[in-house]
């Protein structure tokens, strides 16, 4: 029954180009109880990592999700006859990490950290829908506050905003850094 | 990092850059100097001399490097005043904000180098690129639209329309607030507002407009949503829960 219940669900996940929620997947297997459904999720996880395949099963944006082996890239791309995705700009990075760590957040605020104006910046990740406006902050000049979106999360591959590094971790890495250079 | 690839005395370009923290955490690195107890007239002299060896400063884009050196060059001034009370030195040392500022902006580009590695990982990983035949309505991407795509949709509409004898005005008077009213009623009574069906519904172009700058108005006021699924659609429209009618009416 088990059995059946994972290869059910790796139907779902299939034919999902969105990252498919845990939630959504019980909505659908009105069937089978939620601990069923997690369970088989978990054993689905744990073949996914145990094979090689060519996909692998990833965990995006609050979903699951299937996406090629990084590995095998070079091929995809002689398929797709794609020469090479292009990547953001470092300005882009840069307030992107501002926004997602700081969020809701407002262009000036941005702007503070950075020490340069971000408005083109801002405007691109809006165009790519990386980040969205949520509204307005109360304050003098009523400016707009961003926040970054889910597709942002699947851009980078986190689960949720609680994957990106920890402040810790980032203390960790300036360590060593600082270690390198002396 | 890209800062290092410079060779001093070489041409200078500020475009490496990404702005004068990023142009300071890089001397404080190349001096080699404690980015806590930065020593502001030793930096302050690296900073000027890396823009004087630039002919040309283009205020477009690199005004922030100029307020950066005249902020240098106050603190260092700051700092040669003789201090009045000596004992509050640690609270009120005028480099502490450009030092927070300098933390704070080192942590992001770690963080961002981070984000870098992330992407090169995911831009290699590729997915199904096909959408399924039929989305359920929930999953359907929705995005919040500017008033520029209502503005948009209405040119749409208005084209349309063209064709039809839509465009006499006749002497009624519409006012914006009754309309309003008529709008909100709407939602109140079904949960989502088809804005394409709703125009069609007007008898003349003047109410069609007057609804039309209802919408704006609404969704200024942030009572409304409105979402437009893509370009040329209709769009939905309905009420915020936390929506406050008083604000506007």
């Amino acid at each position: 029954m088990t059995q059946d219940l994972k290869d059910i669900i790796e139907a779902l996940i299939f034919v999902s180009t969105e990252p498919l929620s845990a939630e959504r997947i019980k909505e659908v297997l009105v069937d089978f109880s939620a601990e069923e459904v997690d369970k088989a999720l978990e054993e689905l996880k744990l073949r996914y990592q145990a094979n090689n395949h060519g996909i692998c099963l990833v965990q995006s944006a609050g979903g699951f999700l299937f996406t090629t082996r990084a590995e095998y890239d070079p091929y995809v791309r002689r398929l797709l006859q794609i020469e090479r995705k292009t990547r953001l700009s470092q300005a882009a990075l840069e307030t992107l990490a501002i926004i997602a760590y700081h969020q809701p957040i407002t262009n000036s605020e941005v702007a503070a950290i950075r020490g340069v104006d971000s408005t083109g910046t801002l405007k691109t990740l809006l165009e790519k829908k990386l980040i969205k406006i949520v509204g307005r902050k109360p304050t003098p000049g009523r400016p707009l506050i961003y926040r970054t979106t889910d597709k942002f999360l699947m851009y980078f591959g986190l689960n949720s905003l609680d994957d990106l590094p920890s402040e810790e971790e980032i203390a960790r890495l300036l360590e060593e850094k600082d270690i390198e250079q002396t | 990092m890209e800062s290092s690839d410079i060779q001093e005395g070489y041409q200078v370009k500020l475009e490496v850059f990404e702005g004068p923290l990023d142009l300071l955490l890089y001397l404080i690195k190349k001096k080699k100097v404690d980015i806590h107890d930065i020593p502001i007239a030793v930096i302050t002299r690296e900073y000027l001399d890396y823009l004087e060896k630039k002919e040309r400063i283009n205020l477009d884009r690199e005004a922030e490097f100029l307020l950066m050196a005249a902020f240098l060059i106050y603190l260092k001034s700051q700092m040669l005043l003789p201090r009045e009370q000596p004992a509050l030195e640690e609270t009120t040392d005028p480099r502490r904000h450009l030092i927070d500022q300098l933390l704070e902006y080192q942590k992001m580009k770690i963080t961002s180098s981070l984000l870098r590695q992330k992407e090169d990982e995911q831009l290699r990983r590729w997915l199904r690129p096909f959408s399924p035949p039929l989305l359920p309505s929930e999953e359907e991407e929705i995005l919040e639209v500017s008033l520029f795509d209502l503005a948009e949709c209405f040119y749409f509409l208005m084209k349309q329309k063209e064709n039809e004898n839509f465009k006499t005005l006749k002497g009624r008077e519409v006012s914006l607030e009754k309309k309003m009213q008529e709008i909100l009623t709407l939602l109140e009574r079904q949960p989502v507002l088809d804005f394409l069906d709703y125009l069609k519904t007007q008898d003349s172009l003047e109410e069609a407009l007057v609804a039309f700058f209802c919408l704006l108005e609404l969704v200024k006021a942030r009572l409304v949503i409105a979402l437009q699924e893509s370009l040329f659609q209709s769009i939905k429209v309905w009420l915020r829960p936390d929506h406050r009618f008083e604000e506007v009416l």
